[in-house]
């Protein structure tokens, strides 16, 4: 149950009114404060004081002095008269509640305005200066641009100053050769006969041996000292052969740096490959020293598919894969004879063997990855499985689209499939 | 290197360009004149010279010549400052040189090669240094070979694989050490990263050594004196500036490599009015303009008493993106300090200034 607190002293004037309130050693801030047009209040455990103003004061305006044990307040009133007293005296309970609620209502009210205020400004401020950065980033674009402009007038000037120099020059040069022309011509007619012994390896017939101003004449000479001149320079080098050897390198392509890792890994599989020899020797005691190499087998294969002697081809390959299994060229040209012999299935087979051996992708193996692709694809074709055809049509032509071969045959397939898909 | 703030540093200003409707594969400035040189291909497989003329910040074409092949390359630097013929290389393997004034005929064409002539240099001409104008071309075939335009056929000096060895592409060459008239160095970088120096005057291999990327551009930053540096870009992204006064009989040459971008360096050139700044340009369309700085001592002693060079330092000046494709030429103009032409394969010859070179 707070304090009342009774002890107030005040006094006017007509504009304002002063109240004091002592503190009784309790601490008091502004919070504790709570003023509207009428009604002040002030609460500090355990004390309250509280009054319902005679009239209306301009709370904005007044102001509360915290200090010396006491609150000062300077209410200044809206209508400049001479109160009867502080409070309002002959108040029943119930205008007194009503004007507190108004109160409180009221200075919320203020608040939230206070508050809209502020917000408001404060955007208006934030506008303010963004326009303000703005407009600084702009002049100092403008700035650097204008710089650059007035540096590239600079240049121009000056290139066409130079260009202009340049020109006058030329028009020098050309009115001195034009007076020089009608001497060389006088002296031509004399020296005709001179010039003729004088005249040096012939030079693809140039204009040197007519009588006309050759660019090779030059300020103030004659037709006779270009050949001077040119007796001052050392005569042609005597031919000479330099023999070069280069840094080895299997690839064809251009050496870099990042692939060297890859193309490292590919030969070293090669390598490999070729070292591969599988065992069973005794089937193949019988054979000769030459068919037992995979590359004579694979040379003889290569032959019978030229001659059309697939069956023999693929004798050959056979027997080349059964000595060494990872050389991709023998799967490869397998495949390309089933292909002939219409084992599709083998194709196939062969085909993605090669290509499991000739990873990883480099440039090297472009040519046997397009190749096992294109004959892998076909085979799918004619076993009328075209979408798993065109799909490798199209890996081919990712490697090597240039080739219009592949291209047109997988536009080809793709026409068949489209014409299937509606047909059926 | 002090931070400078960015407008102090060198800038690369675009003043030109023009749309081209070949492929362009190389550049030059017509020494003398505000007139460049565009070398290319045309889609109907013919070749393309077309002359153009800076007028302020267009370019106007003077004119155009087509040749039956492709152009690859080409070079004043074998060529009087009066005649100014340009000696160019195609993809069929011929050398030609034209008069541009009557381009109908050659005026010296040879078939040097059995493939493309990837590449092409010329020394002795332009008033620049001493000596015997000499071109030499580089070429898919795997040789390097030196013509004199006073001797048709046979070229005067042929740098060819041994007997039996498989050859490798020459992508680049290059003259230098050309201080009087015995002296002269040929330096040719090939595809699997061999950069080989040959030595004129003895006719033999001075230097090789491999950089491991095959090697797209080398270039001497002065051809007609004692050789200095040398650059050597290649693919991946790195070049190599190698100090060329000091020989270590088994070391070689010092070297220090930057690795400037993602993408391969297709062309290095030397500013002409200044040896210690370069552009490399890139492909990803980019250039890199380079300042070299020479270290406290250029040599130094090793274990044994020989000589060493000690190689110095690259700082990166200024950087600029033009294109999104490979800028595959680049040539400075010798008459204007900082006027420098680009190609790209964008179909695009672009005409730049590099301003604020007074100030390094």
């Amino acid at each position: 149950m707070p304090l009342w607190l009774r002890e107030h002293s005040w006094y006017q004037t007509p504009t304002a009114v002063f109240l004091s309130l002592p503190l009784r050693g309790a601490r008091a801030t502004l919070a504790n404060i709570f003023c509207s047009e009428r009604y002040l209040k002030v609460s500090i455990p355990p004390f309250l004081f509280e009054a319902i103003l005679y009239a209306p004061i301009d709370d904005t305006n007044s102001t509360a002095k915290i200090g010396n044990g006491n609150i000062f307040f300077t209410l200044y009133k809206k209508e400049p008269a001479v109160w009867d007293s502080l409070t309002l005296e002959n108040a029943d309970k119930e205008e007194l509640q009503y004007l507190r609620e108004n109160a409180v209502l009221k200075a919320q009210q203020k608040a939230k305005e206070e508050t809209e205020a502020k917000k408001a400004t404060k955007e208006e401020h934030k506008k303010y200066a963004l326009e303000a950065t703005m407009k600084l980033e702009e002049a100092e674009r403008k700035r650097i641009e204008d710089l650059k402009e007035k540096e590239r007038q600079k240049i121009t000037e000056e290139l066409e100053l130079w260009k202009s120099q340049q020109k006058d020059a030329d028009k020098y040069k050309s009115i001195q050769k034009e007076g020089e022309l009608l001497q060389e011509i006088g002296q031509l007619k004399e020296g005709e006969n001179e010039k003729m012994t004088k005249t040096r390896i012939p030079n693809e017939g140039t204009s040197k041996t007519r009588p006309k101003p050759t660019k090779g004449c030059h300020g103030s000479c004659s037709i006779f000292s270009p050949n001077v001149k040119e007796e001052q320079l050392p005569a042609p080098r005597s031919a000479a052969t330099i023999k070069v050897n280069f840094t080895p390198r299997v690839f064809p392509t251009a050496l870099r740096e990042s692939r060297v890792a890859e193309e490292e890994e590919w030969l070293h599989k090669q390598a490999e490959a070729r070292r591969t020899i599988s065992a069973d020797l005794s089937e193949l005691q019988d054979l000769k020293e030459e068919e037992k190499n995979p590359d004579w087998l694979k040379d003889k294969g290569n032959k019978m598919f030229a001659m059309g002697n697939y069956l023999a081809a693929v004798n050959a390959y056979n027997l080349a894969v059964r000595l060494n299994n990872k050389l991709p060229l023998l799967y490869l040209n397998r495949a390309a004879c089933h292909l002939k012999l219409r084992n599709l299935h083998k194709a196939i087979e062969d085909s993605s063997k090669a290509l499991e051996l000739l990873t990883p992708p480099v440039p090297d193996n472009e040519h046997a990855r397009v190749k096992a692709y294109v004959r892998r694809g076909t085979a799918f074709c004619q076993l009328e499985l075209y979408t798993e055809g065109l799909q490798d049509y199209e890996a081919a032509l990712k490697i090597d689209p240039k080739n219009k071969y592949i291209e047109k045959d997988a536009e080809k397939i793709r026409h068949l499939i489209q014409g299937t898909m509606q047909g059926s | 290197m002090s931070a400078a703030p960015g407008l102090e540093r060198p800038q690369v200003v675009s003043h030109a360009q023009q749309a081209l409707n070949y492929t362009l594969f190389d550049c030059k400035w017509v020494p003398r004149s505000a007139r460049l040189l565009c070398l290319g291909s045309a889609a109907r497989g013919t070749g393309l010279v077309q002359l153009y003329e800076l007028r302020g910040a267009r370019l106007e074409l003077l004119r155009e010549i087509e040749k039956p092949k492709p152009i690859k390359c080409g070079t004043f630097g074998a060529t009087s400052l009066q005649q100014r013929y340009l000696a160019t290389g195609d993809f069929d393997g011929n050398l030609n040189i034209w008069n541009l004034e009557a381009p109908e005929i050659p005026v010296y064409s040879v078939k040097g090669h059995k493939e493309i002539i990837n590449s092409i240099d010329g020394v002795g001409g332009l008033g620049i240094g001493e000596g015997a104008p000499e071109i030499v071309t580089g070429s898919r075939d795997g040789t390097v070979k030196v013509w004199d335009p006073r001797q048709k056929d046979t070229p005067v000096a042929n740098m060819e694989p041994a007997q039996g060895e498989s050859k490798r592409d020459c992508w680049t060459v290059a003259f230098g050490n050309a201080y009087n008239q015995e002296e002269r160095v040929i330096c040719a970088g090939y595809d699997n990263g061999d950069i080989k120096l040959f030595d004129l005057k003895t006719m033999s291999l001075r230097w090789e050594t491999n950089i491991k990327n095959g090697v797209c551009s080398v270039e001497f930053d002065r051809k007609d004196i004692n050789m200095n540096k040398l650059v050597a870009t290649s693919l991946e992204g790195k070049f190599h500036v190698f100090d060329m006064r000091t020989q270590h009989p088994t070391k070689g040459f010092a070297s220090v490599s930057e690795k400037a971008q993602k993408s391969t360096i297709w062309q290095v050139r030397h500013l002409p009015q200044n040896r210690d700044i370069f552009m490399t340009s890139g492909g990803s369309g980019s250039l890199h303009l380079w300042k070299y700085e020479y270290p406290a001592q250029r040599s130094k002693k090793d274990s044994e008493g020989a000589e060493m060079g000690v190689a110095g330092s690259v700082s990166l000046l200024q950087n600029v993106t033009l294109s999104t494709q490979p800028i595959s030429s680049l040539d400075w103009s010798p008459d204007k300090k900082g006027l420098c032409v680009c190609g790209a394969f964008d179909q695009t010859v672009r005409v730049l200034i590099v301003t604020k070179l007074n100030k390094i």
